[in-house]
């Protein structure tokens, strides 16, 4: 049972929630989608682009287009939104905000070590970060010859701090040792999160609960698939599942020790929510295990619509946006390829 | 009489050596017919091939996301090639001034047991290009014990070799980055073997207008040979 949020929620979460909802409004249409599946060159989909929320973003952009010019455009407006929603919050909404950006930080943190690790230029990898995981001292991260330096030296300033006392060694980082912190990174933050969206409490908590649960549940067979055949031992497996969600922890017992991808068909299967995703594979291929995990995800996003007065509305939309950059990504990928064919392999309607 | 037989053997042995020449110019012109026909399918083949490695590649961005793939990880650090392609010095025996290209694949400086050569090239052909994880670990071939266990331990090198130039991009890579790699490693294999062809089809090509140019000193020959005989 829920509280009275009805009563107090709109006092401060009010205009936020009125104003993601218009942004929700604006989301591409499955219209839009055809007529950007038909576009013959990336201009061709700059003019239809030109015609929604994304056109004052692209105009400027001279032609020849690239694909990556696209998707670095998409992303902007997505920024822009989220600075405006963020710099209007109060507590707790502006944490719950917080919270959704930390997943980009952790990749933007990775993707430094592991650029400087290559001998790459510091300057060149900022550009290629996420503008809604950057912080002030990311650029510092280049001087760390470990995690312990990567800790005392740049994060133990971040919001990322807490989650380092798992993979704090005074090891070298080099590839293996960064996909290990990556992932414990992560399982780390969204066990976090979990836990501050519970103490929310309400319909955040419910919504949340289901939302996070899904991504743990995805990450963790994500996990299993891109292990097989790997050095990555089942005791390190498993140590990188989330101590939550539905597979949790029988489910990870039986992942941790899967050596095919029928295998984890086999575990995936028991569990009735996921049922419908694996059905729609057929046996040994994996191609389109993506696709079905991005529609089951879209379709639970869009639920979290369906009722008011709670800070779920926010991390569906900034979802829902990114699975559209994808989906626009996609499409330019194959348009620029002359694959259109394909463009339906990996897109998925929101509508 | 000698001499009659002689001229006779003579003039018999001209004719044979024309009906074998005209043989090698046939053969000659077939091999070139068949290598002009290899080549092209060979295009064919590398052009489909990249097409479909571009495409998982940009699938697999589309999976991963653009901050796991993307050309800034690629490493600048000096390394061993994974790769390299050896150009043979034309040999008399084989084919007259014919180059002849082959690819070691998955040659690093780590592996003593390095430049598996053409030879693994033919064996990785067998190995069906599959998001099945499991086939990367179990053998693809059939025959004695002995044979499989030696083509397990050659395929687990290779997969380790695999995955180590794959590493820039991360340990946990996804199953469609894999799948363009070994797209792209079939495109490299078919631009040697386009080049094999292309040299085959110039030498064939060089072969055949010798022997065009060849049949005044054949004419020559036979008249020589009609004078003895009258």
């Amino acid at each position: 049972m829920y509280g009275f949020e009805a009563l107090t929620f709109n006092v401060d979460g009010g205009y936020l929630e009125a104003i993601v909802r218009g942004h929700r409004a604006g989301l591409l249409t499955a219209s839009d989608y055809n007529n950007l599946c038909q576009c013959e060159n990336l201009d061709d989909i700059k003019m239809h682009l030109s015609a929604t929320e994304y056109g004052s973003y692209l105009q400027n952009e001279p032609s020849p287009l690239h694909t990556t010019t696209i998707v670095e455009k998409c992303t902007l407006k997505l920024v822009d939104e989220y600075k405006h929603m963020l710099c209007q919050a109060t507590e707790p909404l502006s944490t719950f905000l917080e919270y959704i950006t930390y997943g980009h930080m952790i990749d933007n943190v990775v993707l430094i070590v592991t650029g400087t690790l290559h001998e790459r230029d510091v300057h060149e990898l900022l550009e290629k970060c996420h503008p809604l995981g950057m912080f002030d001292s990311i650029a510092t991260l280049a001087v760390a010859q470990n995690m312990r330096e990567l800790y005392r030296l740049v994060l133990v300033d971040t919001p990322l701090a807490p989650y380092f006392s798992e993979c704090i060694t005074s090891e070298d980082l080099d590839d293996m040792n960064i996909e290990i912190m990556r992932n414990t990174l992560y399982k780390a933050y969204l066990e976090d999160f979990y836990r501050f969206c519970q103490k929310l409490g309400g319909a955040t908590s419910e919504i949340m609960s289901d939302l996070l649960s899904f991504e743990a549940d995805r990450r963790a067979v994500n996990i299993t698939i891109n292990s097989i055949g790997t050095e990555l031992t089942r005791d390190d497996r498993r140590k990188l599942y989330s101590n939550f969600g539905l597979l949790y922890p029988y489910g990870h017992e039986e992942l941790a020790v899967c050596e095919d991808i029928d295998q984890v068909r086999g575990v995936m299967e028991k569990y009735p929510p996921y049922q419908s995703i694996f059905a729609k594979m057929s046996y040994g291929e994996s191609q389109m295990l993506d696709k079905a995990f991005y529609e089951e995800e879209v379709k639970r996003l869009c639920l979290a619509f369906e009722q008011q007065f709670h800070y779920a509305v926010f991390f569906a939309y900034m979802r829902l946006r990114e699975q559209e950059i994808r989906n626009l990504m996609w499409i330019s990928e194959c348009v620029a390829q002359n694959q259109k064919s394909r463009v339906h392999d990996s897109v998925v309607f929101i509508f | 009489m000698e001499e009659e037989e002689d001229q006779s053997l003579s003039f018999s042995e001209v004719v044979e050596e024309q009906q074998g020449q005209r043989g090698s110019e046939e053969e000659n012109v077939v091999q070139f017919l068949d290598s002009l026909d290899s080549y092209l399918t060979l295009f064919d083949s590398l052009s489909s091939t990249l097409r479909q490695g571009w495409l998982e590649l940009a699938s697999a961005r589309h999976s991963m996301g653009v901050s796991r793939i993307n050309g800034t990880l690629l490493d600048l650090k000096p390394h061993s090639a994974a790769t390299t392609l050896q150009v043979s010095e034309p040999d008399v025996d084989y084919m007259v001034g014919q180059p002849h290209f082959k690819l070691s694949k998955w040659a690093s400086s780590n592996n003593e047991n390095c430049c598996f050569g053409e030879e693994k090239i033919r064996e990785d052909k067998l190995q069906t290009k599959s998001d099945s994880p499991q086939l990367r670990n179990r053998s693809q071939f059939s025959g004695t014990p002995a044979t499989n266990g030696a083509s397990l331990i050659v395929d687990d090198q290779v997969q380790k070799e695999r995955s180590k130039s794959l590493s820039m991009f991360g340990t946990l890579v996804s199953p469609k980055l894999r799948s363009a790699q070994l797209s792209f490693e079939t495109a490299l294999e078919t631009l040697v073997e386009i080049a094999n062809m292309r040299s085959t089809m110039f030498s064939t090509s060089d072969q055949i207008r010798k022997e065009m140019a060849g049949p005044r000193d054949d004419n020559k020959r036979y008249c020589i040979a009609e004078e003895v005989c009258d």
